[in-house]
């Protein structure tokens, strides 16, 4: 290959003309998302369902209905069709469960699959960025090369990683990590019956899934506690035993995982948005627009977060946007407003250093807009920093929540949370039933610490100079 | 015709940049400096114009003024600056980034930073490619391939993928100035474009431009406080004190007979000329000072061998000093020389008083 033809043909071309490894990369990609097909147009229907819902009028409504009924039918791998563990005992084997085998182990398969689909992914994924990286791409070297070289040698990082992903797959699979599902365990329980193998009468016999939860409640006594990796009197496998109530504490915590993920990252998400789109203003324009940000964001930096995440529950107690998402959208909105002046601050620094630049007044000298010199020539800059402080904060935020729902103000239920979990279990925790506390709350240590242990890793990754042990950052905001 | 000839008939037309008493100050909290007071000259297609001083004598300032890059606290106060019939202190913000890079681009001091390290150099240039001229993808390409063998970087194919740091500093430079070429501008703005450049890098850089200047008809605008630079590029030269321009003259003739003392100074500070073993090299004494008042006495009198009295009361005015086609002129109290001093001073005085501010 010469060198003429090197430089101007493009990524396609490139493809094209070493075919081999794209296509080995794309074949195990077409094997991983078809498996999971049916759960990825499951997701794409519920987005269209909420679509048409939003829409005035509801407009082809029934036809997003048919859709979705014929997506949920679609069989996928990693699924509870696939591997059911929700079967009972008739006295000489177990019914509907997959294989025939105990609950328990139909379940453990299940998560067992989950998590080695979910790895298969973030493989398949690496392996596309190395194959890129060794046959199509121009150049054969970035700076990104050195942060990923970086990160790679970096244990405690890694380590942070796995913690990471293990939490972000909980989160993700939820409804097939659980051994029984929301709506039947927790949202509707008098609709759905049990089946059950019955010692004293010696058959199988059923009853509403409300008044098993009654009859299996964890609350301290002997008899009156379902411990961890147990069935019940209903036969049914508790991976993290029941909560007070009966209900099951593990499906609890794979769907708290859920809303915690999802207000932190939204939450932190929109706090770097104001935060960076900020700082690229002041640091361009300086002046009055970096003044009256200073102001403001010191005004907000002033108010103790806890304090006013308390206060505005409080206000905001009885209105719609308490109501959504159980009051999720109102915690991520006040989040955003409350963290993006830590980011913000975080990153003026750097973004004033960047403005300073010499190619910034080289960009300007050839007419670049200022829009494209902020988000071409400094953003990039500044970015790296705000994803450090962002993932080091995401901690905090996972924390606030947890304790916000502790003292009863936080996402109420229905939807579970791990803050209220522990808030449940807290009179049995010198009981029998320490598990109901116990559980949430190590895990709420173990996500945060491996958040922050991967932000560290990020930090020593993009910017192996800045060796500012920032532990204000790793507990912001925390209860 | 010989290039002074067409050089001198170029001079003869509308200039392609005219810079009219203009002045710059900087607001600080404690006074205002005036970087930049009341500066006038003019720059034909196809010239270079070499502005030469110390440090802070508000070269750079100049240069930032004409593209309108005066940053916060600073603010152009007074003064014109024509380009192309239209004065460019009049356009909007929109308007002037169209003129950037598409009629006047500029060459910065330093390559290693006036190029962004974590684009390639291929990718900056279509930058500028994409934003006047609409290129993109393979054109853009080609044409960046292009331009970085005009400015004769071997091997451009390969090397318009590499990154700045990929570059040696002379091959850097040459890749911002393909860049400030991009465009097809009429005019470049060079601020000091060898002087983080080792000698021999300079000379070729230099010549680089002289050939780009033949090629597509160039108007330079060359900012340098290397003399030895300004005799090897420069067509006239404008030499700057303070904020001030206080010789303007043809480069021979500045260089054959210096009149302002400042000049002279900086001419005879020049090491190598010949001077015994124990003569050591003449220096000015001294320090540029701020120029933060207004300009009511000469501002190079305190470290001037020449002065007399009345150099700290009346401000000079630049007066012709040459053969009498006002090519040559300097911003002295001694001129013209051909007038006894007191009527010379007169002459000065009057000047001062008719000048005002149009803005």
């Amino acid at each position: 290959m010469s060198t003429t033809t090197e430089t101007e043909i493009p990524l396609r071309q490139r493809v094209a003309e070493n075919p081999q490894p794209a296509l080995i990369w794309a074949a195990v990609g077409a094997v991983l998302v078809g498996v999971e097909l049916g759960a990825i147009l499951q997701v794409v229907g519920a987005v269209a369902g909420v679509v048409v819902n939003l829409l005035p009028g509801d407009p082809g409504a029934s036809a997003v209905q048919s859709l979705q009924a014929a997506f949920d039918a679609i069989p996928t791998l990693v699924s509870r069709d696939v591997i059911p563990n929700q079967g009972y005992w008739n006295g000489t084997s177990y019914q509907n469960t997959f294989l025939g085998l105990s609950p328990a182990v139909a379940w453990a398969i299940r998560v067992v699959f989950v998590y080695a689909y979910a790895f298969a992914v973030l493989a398949w994924a690496w392996n596309g960025y190395n194959r890129f990286r060794r046959h199509y791409r121009r150049v054969d070297w970035t700076p990104r090369d050195d942060v990923v070289n970086r990160f790679r040698n970096h244990s405690w990082g890694k380590f942070g990683l796995i913690i990471v992903i293990t939490f972000v797959v909980m989160a993700v699979f939820a409804p097939a990590l659980g051994p029984t599902t929301m709506e039947r365990n927790i949202l509707q329980p008098y609709d759905y019956e049990v089946s059950y193998w019955s010692e004293d009468t010696q058959s199988v016999e059923t009853v509403l899934v409300g008044e098993a939860n009654i009859g299996s409640g964890s609350q301290g006594a002997g008899d009156e506690n379902v411990a961890p990796l147990t069935y019940d009197d209903f036969g049914r496998f508790h991976p993290f035993g029941t909560a007070t109530n009966g209900k099951d504490l593990f499906t609890q915590v794979v769907f708290g995982a859920r809303i915690s993920l999802t207000i932190a990252v939204v939450a932190m998400g929109i706090a770097g948005l104001i935060g960076l789109g900020l700082a690229m203003i002041t640091a361009y324009y300086k002046g009055l627009a970096d003044l009256a940000t200073v102001l403001v964001s010191d005004s907000i930096q002033a108010l103790p977060v806890i304090m006013v995440l308390i206060l505005m529950l409080v206000i905001f107690q009885n209105t719609w946007v308490r109501e959504l998402y159980d009051g999720a959208v109102l915690i991520i909105l006040i989040f955003s407003i409350v963290y993006w002046p830590f980011i913000w601050r975080s990153i003026r620094g750097p973004a004033l250093q960047v403005s300073e630049e010499d190619w910034i007044d080289a960009a300007k000298s050839f007419g670049q807009t200022p829009t494209q010199v902020m988000r071409k020539h400094m953003a990039p800059y500044v970015f790296s920093y705000m994803l450090i402080y962002a993932s080091l904060s995401l901690g905090g935020i996972i924390i606030s929540v947890a304790g916000l729902s502790y003292l009863g103000l936080g996402i109420t239920a229905p939807t579970p949370e791990w803050g209220r979990l522990i808030a449940n279990g807290q009179q049995y925790v010198a009981s029998p039933s320490w598990h109901i506390s116990l559980l949430p709350g190590l895990l709420i240590t173990l996500v945060v610490t491996g958040l922050n242990a991967f932000g560290d890793g990020i930090r020593d990754a993009i910017d192996p100079q800045a060796d500012t042990g920032d532990e204000a950052a790793a507990t912001g905001g925390g209860a | 015709m010989s290039t002074e000839q067409a050089r001198s008939a170029r001079t003869e037309g509308e200039p392609l940049l005219s810079v009219e008493n203009l002045r710059t100050s900087f607001y600080t909290d404690k006074e205002v400096i005036r970087a930049v007071d009341g500066i006038s000259f003019d720059i034909f297609r196809g010239e270079t114009v070499g502005i030469v001083g110390e440090s802070g004598s508000g070269k750079s300032v100049t240069a930032r003024s004409i593209m309108r890059l005066v940053e916060k606290p600073g603010r152009i106060e007074n003064g014109r600056i024509m380009y192309d019939g239209e004065d460019l202190l009049d356009k909007s913000a929109k308007q002037m980034r169209s003129i950037r890079g598409g009629s006047i681009a500029m060459v910065f001091q330093d390559p290693l930073t006036s190029l962004n390290p974590v684009y390639t150099v291929g990718n900056q240039i279509k930058e500028a490619l994409r934003l006047h001229r609409g290129l993109s993808g393979s054109a853009a390409t080609k044409e960046a391939i292009e331009l970085l063998e005009a400015v004769g970087i071997p091997d451009a194919h390969r090397r318009v993928r590499e990154y700045p740091h990929q570059f040696s500093g002379g091959m850097r430079q040459r890749a911002v100035i393909a860049m400030a070429l991009a465009c097809d501008p009429e005019l470049l703005i060079c601020d000091e474009p060898t002087t983080a450049l080792d000698v021999t890098i300079q000379a070729q850089i230099l010549e680089l431009l002289e050939e780009l200047q033949e090629e597509r008809d160039l108007g330079i605008m060359f900012i340098t406080h290397d003399m030895g630079v300004i005799a090897e590029i420069a067509d006239r030269v404008n030499v700057m004190y303070a904020g001030e321009i206080v010789e303007s003259a043809p480069v021979v003739e500045l260089f054959e007979s210096p009149k302002h003392p400042y000049t002279q100074g900086l001419l005879n500070s020049i090491p190598g000329q010949g001077l015994d073993e124990d003569e050591q090299l003449a220096t000015i004494e001294g320090d540029v000072p701020t120029p933060n008042e207004d300009p009511t006495y000469c501002r190079f009198a305190p470290r001037c061998p020449k002065a007399f009295t009345e150099c700290d009361t009346i401000h000079p005015e630049p007066v012709e000093v040459g053969d009498g086609t006002g090519r040559h002129r300097a911003s002295c109290l001694l001129y013209p020389d051909d007038l006894p001093t007191e009527e010379a001073v007169a002459v000065h005085r009057e000047g001062g008083q008719r000048g005002g501010d149009t803005r």
